[in-house]
């Protein structure tokens, strides 16, 4: 292993066996996105002047940054736009729950079954990506959370039906609700730096490259020497489990998991609209997005009450109108530097 | 003691149809190490699905391709290139999200079959592509934002980084004024000589490939028709009867 | 065993041409503009809410409550033309996105106004009563609307076979550039397009309103059929939506008598699913309206 440092970047080149590894470990431009973290590592204290709610409100919106990031890095790797990424949190959270009600299980128990399962089932759904491309793959993975939704109406007694399965157990049972909302914060918080990490280390790496050139175009990769299936299937996979992580912490976290709060195309369109907004490809500008999202559905909701239900997306729509660059197109400063993967939905 | 060169591409019989319209009927083709053979032929005369069919990317209804001694009848397109056979488009279709020295890094990695390169070797060894073909300064600059004829440059570029034996060249020059089609010319025969390659060149612009090629091959409505020198080829009573019509070829 | 046998049968055959109803109007903007307008759904949910609007609160005769909510259906549709689809036709994904978001809006708009607990009924049943067709017995609403479906399927597919717009429409829906350079003016035709696709949903709401369960979230299923149609039947071609039609309404019915109703649309999406398998591009595999 050897370390070299060249101006102000460090480069480690790893040389193990067969693989050789290079990272470049650039400082210099670590201050922005470390300031970001630091400022949500400290948002517990805002919240416990502005009410308990909020802390939820942020541990929500960190959940819904989980999703939003392995769907963004599944977009680019496999090349086609995946409408369903809520059918592994689904998939996730109901498995967590009938195993913590059926078997008493706990959380941490839970979690590596979720893990077999989703990849199982992420290894079989993954074949679509081969199957289908542009606007069918899409099409039916739009469809195919309400079909599972109507499964479980279906198998009502299974699936605990509208209601959903209740009495879960906690993921952190700490004493007073306070050091339980802020224990569930900063683990929601930690989940969060390490997908992002992961996503945007993966994006800015070899395979980065490789992502880019499956999304761009994909036969064209194949002949330069690319095993495009294999890179789909790998990203598709493993994007699903890392989603039915988050799935499986909802369940621990709100005690209660109903299918009906996630399947249907309202919470669909959250993610999918923070993963426009934020930037198309930008893991950054997913965060932002999700806090923004996620405060201004609490805000309706709390000021307005019913009437939130259709003007929240009212103002979301306004917004993608708006915004074609999404949020982080107004911070993003010019760089040909970086790779610019973006998210379109092809024939 | 002569040793019989035994042909580095052999295409054998082969048949493609796409639901009723036949595109290639019982296409024989063979080239031998080092040549450059010209591939040409009215529109439409299915010379770019045999590319297609030689690389991979289709599989043929009948006939076999032979490549270095191996049968590589459907084989996939990306074993195909790492055995050593890499092309170019026609309408040049780079990686318009990646940077020119990416879209050849990625060649350089996936393209060949050797041990893994860190990217950052694999960005170095782009570069010397990058060099070779006149685009090193523009080696930042996005795929999308280059003029067409760097993005010809680029793909070829993209093909050598795959270090090729046989490079399939698709109409390089369609669309480029006198002087880039020289400068062009001069590029592929560089490469030719330094990187040791065998060319299959379809090309419209008769008077380029009449110069550069050593063997031409005419393809009309899927079929060969003609085969030989450029002179010959030329003044064959069949080619100028596909390409200007019966009644100018006996007149 | 013969009377399920004849009910499937008898059953897959309304069914399917219902479908055809429903999921015509779909294929002809998948056909026509090349885009996926995921609130389509909302077709159906307004059909039904809009008449009851004009027949409760502002206590107008059936007839005219209908003819209003089709003006309104037409400008509704015209409206999302202009504002939405021919702004974002060439970026697909927010395209997408704000389709669905409309869907979203108007659903919860409708829910907030008349949630799922008004009785909301629109009296348009034309004959009450059962009646006996090969052997099953099935409702005389559900054979009339199969065959209004039959007849209006019969009318779109004349008019674009044998008239000079049907011929416009088909070449648009071969190539946008080139029909655009030959004279056609394109923005128009697709409004018409997407005015004209919102009928059918219509008619089918109003015929099955009266039988099936009403409420401001029933745009969904409608939705996934005609979706799994289109899919089925090679997006925006009408030969294959009609094949297609009839093949899923055969597969819910013989689900429905034969298994568990619950599992109808399981059922198609796995069919679907497994012929994708083996044909990526659907039925037909044509690129044009017919």
């Amino acid at each position: 292993m050897k370390i070299e440092l060249k101006r102000s970047r460090l480069e480690v080149r790893l040389d193990y066996k067969k693989l050789k590894l290079a990272w470049t470990i650039e400082p210099r431009y670590w201050r922005n996105p470390l300031l970001a973290w630091l400022a949500l590592c400290a948002l517990p204290l805002l919240s416990l002047m502005g009410g308990l709610q909020w802390l939820s409100i942020f541990t929500t919106a960190n959940l819904c940054a989980t999703i939003a990031l392995p769907l963004l890095l599944q977009i680019i790797g496999t090349g086609r736009v995946n409408l369903g990424p809520q059918l592994f949190v689904a998939l996730g959270g109901y498995t967590a729950g009938l195993l913590s009600i059926n078997y008493k299980m706990e959380a941490l128990q839970t979690l590596p079954i979720v893990i077999v399962v989703a990849l199982l089932v992420g290894l079989s759904l993954s074949l679509l990506t081969i199957l289908a491309r542009g606007i069918y793959f899409s099409l039916i993975t739009l469809i195919i959370p309400l079909v599972f939704m109507e499964i479980t109406f279906v198998f009502s007694d299974v699936f605990k039906g509208e209601t959903g399965i209740y009495g879960i157990t906690p993921l952190f049972r700490l004493g007073s609700h306070l050091i339980n909302s802020i224990a569930y914060y900063y683990a929601s918080l930690m989940i969060l730096t390490l997908y992002l990490f992961l996503v945007d280390k993966i994006l800015r790496s070899r395979w980065g490259m490789v992502y880019a050139a499956i999304n761009n175009d994909e036969d064209v990769a194949m002949m330069m020497g690319v095993d495009i299936n294999r890179h789909k299937i790998f990203v598709f996979t493993v994007t699903s489990v890392l989603t039915a992580i988050a799935g499986w912490f909802f369940a621990h976290y709100f005690g209660t998991f109903a299918g009906v709060t996630y399947l249907p195309f309202t919470f669909m369109i959250k993610i999918l609209f923070i993963v426009l907004i934020g930037g198309r490809a930008q893991a950054y500008g997913t965060i932002a997005g999700a806090y923004f999202v996620s405060i201004l559905d609490e805000l309706l909701r709390s000021y307005l009450g019913n009437i939130s239900h259709f003007v929240f997306p009212s103002i979301l729509l306004v917004l993608l109108v708006a915004l074609p660059e999404g949020l982080w197109g107004i911070y993003r400063k010019h760089k040909y530097r970086e790779i610019y993967p973006t998210i379109r939905i092809r024939r | 003691m002569k040793v019989q060169e035994m042909a580095l591409l052999n295409v054998q019989g082969v048949t493609k149809r796409f639901g009723g319209l036949v595109a290639l009927n019982n296409v024989e083709l063979s080239i031998k190490e080092g040549e450059i053979v010209g591939l040409i032929g009215p529109n439409g005369a299915g010379k770019t699905t045999l590319f297609n069919i030689i690389c991979g990317f289709y599989k043929p209804d009948a006939g076999k391709v032979e490549f270095d001694g191996r049968n590589i009848t459907g084989m996939k397109p990306y074993e195909i290139c790492k055995l050593g056979i890499s092309r170019t488009f026609q309408i040049p279709r780079p990686f318009p999200d990646l940077t020119a020295i990416y879209n050849v890094a990625l060649a350089v990695m996936y393209g060949k079959d050797r041990a893994n390169m860190s990217l950052g070797d694999a960005l170095l060894d782009a570069a010397h592509y990058l060099e070779f073909v006149g685009l090193l300064r523009k080696r930042d600059v996005l795929a999308r934002d280059l003029t067409p004829f760097e993005l010809r440059l680029l793909e070829l570029a993209r093909a050598l980084a795959t270090t090729p034996k046989l490079l399939l060249i698709d109409e390089t020059m369609a669309g480029l004024n006198p002087v880039e089609c020289e400068r062009a010319l001069e590029l592929i025969n560089r490469a030719r000589d330094e990187f040791k390659l065998t060319i299959c060149w379809i090309e419209h612009v008769m008077r380029i490939i009449m110069k550069a090629a050593e063997r031409v091959v005419v393809l009309h409505y899927g079929m060969k028709i003609a085969e030989g020198a450029p002179e010959e080829v030329a003044r064959d009573v069949k080619v100028i009867e596909a390409y200007l019509g019966e009644r100018r070829a006996r007149g | 065993m013969w009377e399920t046998l004849s009910a499937v049968i008898v059953y897959g055959l309304v069914l399917g041409s219902l479908w055809l109803l429903v999921s015509i109007g779909f294929s002809l903007i998948c056909g026509v503009l090349r885009i996926f307008y995921l609130g389509y759904g909302i077709t159906f949910t307004m059909a039904i809410y809009v008449t009851w609007m004009f027949l409760s609160d502002f206590k107008l005769r059936l007839d005219i409550a209908i003819a209003l909510m089709i003006v309104v259906q037409l400008a509704f549709s015209f409206l999302i033309y202009r504002g939405l689809i021919q702004r974002y036709l060439a970026s697909e994904e927010i395209l997408v996105t704000a389709l669905l978001l409309v869907q979203i809006i108007i659903e919860e708009a409708i829910n907030y106004k008349y949630p799922a607990i008004t009785g909301v009924s629109i009296p348009t049943m034309i004959l009450t009563g059962l009646c006996s067709v090969g052997g099953a017995s099935i409702s005389i609403q559900l054979v009339i609307s199969a065959i209004v479906a039959i007849l209006f399927t019969a009318i779109i597919t004349l008019v674009l076979l044998k008239s000079k717009l049907g011929l416009i429409v088909r070449a648009l829906s071969q190539d946008q550039k080139t029909a655009m350079l030959m004279g056609a003016d394109v923005h128009r035709l697709f409004a018409l397009a997407m005015m004209i696709s919102v009928i059918p949903p219509s008619i089918c709401a109003l015929l099955l309103a009266p039988l099936w369960s009403v409420e401001p979230y029933m745009g969904s299923s409608f939705f996934i059929t005609a979706l799994l149609i289109s899919i089925l039947g090679s997006v925006g071609n009408l030969k294959g939506t009609i094949i297609a039609s009839y093949l899923i309404g055969l597969i819910h019915s013989s689900v429905s008598f034969l298994i568990n109703p619950r599992l109808m649309n399981l059922a198609a999406l796995v069919f679907t699913l497994a012929f994708l398998s083996f044909r990526s591009e659907g039925l037909t595999r044509s690129e044009s309206l017919w």
